[in-house]
């Protein structure tokens, strides 16, 4: 009898769609109460450092260690001294404007390619398409050396521009990917009226078929959006000057000069990842669309 | 506005096709099409040019230049001087690079394992929670995955540092002050230490992709198998598991592609430190090009050795994917 209700309650909340009849025995929800308690010690877990970041970033500075956890006053201080002695608004310009240039770079990139990919025939085509995957594999520590001395013969070492050129470079072709698999659930007759209907390709991909990807199309921005913005190998390598720094290597510079002073550490870590958590707060459900499509169906 | 574009195509592509197809004379209809797809080989070639060239120019063309100056000694200045495999058979006497083996193996080996365990486990409890409760914890569970590695590095410095760090005084606090440990100056435990800042980072993303899956699981063979009597253990392993084997082989594959180059969570936190005690591939090759610690002459081409080792260490990794996909379809 027991073991009988053990298995229809962990039978249907593992179907899922049993678990109406499921949760009227008692046995089941119980376990259903287990588990959640489990998960949101887990959850609870897993985002205590962040909390505790966002908490130290507002503490008075001599209430740092030892105190209770939740602080008992609270202060700005530790912001207004992070965002003026690390000269902060220019290194967070500089990541913006180095993020948003390589998004709009690998967008196009990518919805070109992964549409011809997709929808057009062309010859080597599988050969070219292969050729790209390759980058999929190649990690950018084990480039380095090479697309350090590539970007020293075009003399864009130094140079954001340069460091942009190797961002969409090395992830358009994921990008790519991830668009061709979306242009492939698109209905193929689509093109084909619009091809009849005589419009150029350009026309066709520019007018009826992009406009029918913006799902795809968001999933592309905020991956991009979120890797490019934490980025750290590249910026640390390519730029020299101070002043062209975006805001990774700052933060990682900062730890030697803040070793003592966590919350003006803790306030520019903070500070730096507004960003990414609005883009995810806003973008969340294109998020798990996208992880979807991306990484499942391929 | 988008939208009534290809409202308004449709039925006139519906008009036209009649015409192509059926009064149109056989000569002109194929005329037409060849003219079409000439005008569509070009606009697939001119579709692909731009990722292409940056393709050769910032990929292809670096990865032959990668294996060409590993074959060379070069410190950047004048032309690399051609030694043969001097450099690989350098790596095998080098016991730092002995201790970048390891530890890059272990890493990427137990990282994968936790890595795909931990999140598999939590994607199943999740999909066994009330609905609003499972949406809410996910959304926590993932924001350390959309934090980079240099604030998740520096964040758990603070958290490891052996006086003033978190886990130290919260282990004090909690009397267990015999449990604390120097995270990240002890060579025993460094690697764990980073472990787990890397499992904190994965969980998230990799649930994900297994919460996706589970979703997928036909529904029915669960109803099945309970006529059947199955308990929830043999529910589990004969049903969700099997269902979802294409999945585990990707996230196997993504972590060990993860693992095997493994650079800024280390260089951040560590630095490869204590004494190499945390060097992994990654850091040291960087180090060997870029860094003052190995000399103050830039090793180019040892360092390319590495990178090498790295390149066949992922596609290892995708062979691994490509092996696992193959036998779940089966």
């Amino acid at each position: 009898m027991t073991v009988g209700n053990l298995q229809a309650g962990w039978g249907a909340t593992s179907g899922g769609r049993g678990a109406r009849s499921a949760s009227r025995r008692p046995r089941a929800v119980a376990l259903r109460w287990v588990v959640a308690i489990l998960l949101l010690a887990i959850s609870a877990l897993t985002i205590f450092p962040l909390v505790w970041l966002v908490l130290t970033s507002i503490r008075p500075a001599n209430t740092v260690f030892g105190g209770s956890f939740f602080p008992s006053s609270v202060t700005l201080h530790a912001y207004a001294t992070a965002w003026s002695s690390t000269d902060f608004g220019t290194h967070f310009l500089n990541s913006l404007m180095v993020t948003v240039a390589t998004v709009i770079g690998v967008v196009i990139l990518a919805t070109l390619a992964g549409y011809a990919f997709a929808t057009l025939r062309f010859p080597f085509k599988n050969v070219i398409y292969v050729a790209l995957l390759v980058t999929l594999m190649m990690p950018s520590t084990s480039l380095i050396i090479p697309l350090y001395l590539q970007l020293k013969s075009f003399g864009l070492l130094n140079s954001r521009v340069g460091l942009v050129v190797l961002y969409v470079s090395s992830s358009a072709p994921f990008a790519m990917f991830l668009m061709r698999a979306f242009f492939e659930t698109l209905p193929h007759e689509l093109v084909q009226a619009a091809r009849i209907d005589t419009a150029g390709e350009f026309q066709i991909f520019l007018r009826v078929i992009l406009p029918l990807t913006r799902p795809g199309l968001a999933t592309v921005v905020i991956f991009q959006f979120l890797s490019t913005w934490n980025e750290f190998i590249y910026a640390n390598t390519v730029l020299q000057n101070t002043g062209r720094l975006p805001l990774q290597p700052v933060l990682f510079s900062l730890v030697g000069q803040y070793q003592t002073d966590w919350p003006t550490l803790c306030a520019g870590l903070t500070m730096s990842i507004v960003p990414v958590v609005a883009v995810y707060v806003w973008m969340q459900r294109h998020f798990v669309s996208g992880m979807t499509m991306g990484a499942v169906k391929n | 506005m988008k939208g009534g574009d290809q409202m308004t195509i449709l039925p006139v592509a519906g008009r036209a096709r009649d015409v192509s197809g059926t009064r149109a004379p056989a000569q002109l209809a194929r005329r037409r099409a060849w003219r079409l797809q000439r005008s569509e080989r070009i606009a697939g070639f001119l579709f692909v040019t731009p990722i292409s060239v940056l393709f050769v120019l910032f990929v292809g063309w670096p990865i032959i230049r990668a294996i060409y100056l590993s074959l060379t000694r070069w410190s950047g200045f004048g032309s690399p001087q051609f030694t043969g495999v001097a450099n690989y058979t350098r790596m095998v006497q080098d016991p730092v690079a002995g201790t970048a083996f390891r530890n890059t193996i272990f890493f990427a080996v137990l990282s994968t394992v936790l890595q795909t365990v931990v999140p598999l486990i939590i994607a199943v409890l999740l999909n066994t929670v009330w609905r609003g409760l499972s949406v809410v914890l996910r959304t926590l569970l993932f924001v350390p995955g959309i934090v980079g590695f240099v604030v998740s590095g520096v964040l758990w410095k603070l958290i490891y540092d052996p006086n003033l760090g978190t886990l130290n005084t919260t282990l004090a606090r909690i009397g267990a002050a015999s449990l604390q440990h120097r995270w990240l100056s002890d060579p025993r435990l460094v690697m764990w230490s980073l472990l787990v800042v890397s499992l904190w980072g994965a969980v998230g993303m990799n649930m994900l992709i297994f919460f996706a899956g589970i979703q997928g699981v036909d529904h029915t063979l669960y109803e099945a198998a309970q006529v059947d009597g199955a308990t929830a253990w043999a529910q589990f392993r004969y049903v969700t598991i099997p269902s979802l084997r294409i999945v585990t082989a990707i996230v196997i594959s993504l972590n060990l592609m993860n693992g095997f180059k493994v650079f800024d969570l280390v260089y951040v936190m560590t630095a490869g430190g204590p004494n190499h005690a945390s060097e992994v591939f990654g850091t040291y090759l960087y180090s060997l090009a870029f860094g003052s610690t190995a000399g103050s002459i830039p090793q180019l081409g040892y360092g390319s050795a590495f990178s090498v080792i790295v390149m066949a260490l992922c596609s290892v990794a995708v062979l691994v994917q490509m092996l696992l996909t193959r036998m779940a379809r089966r």
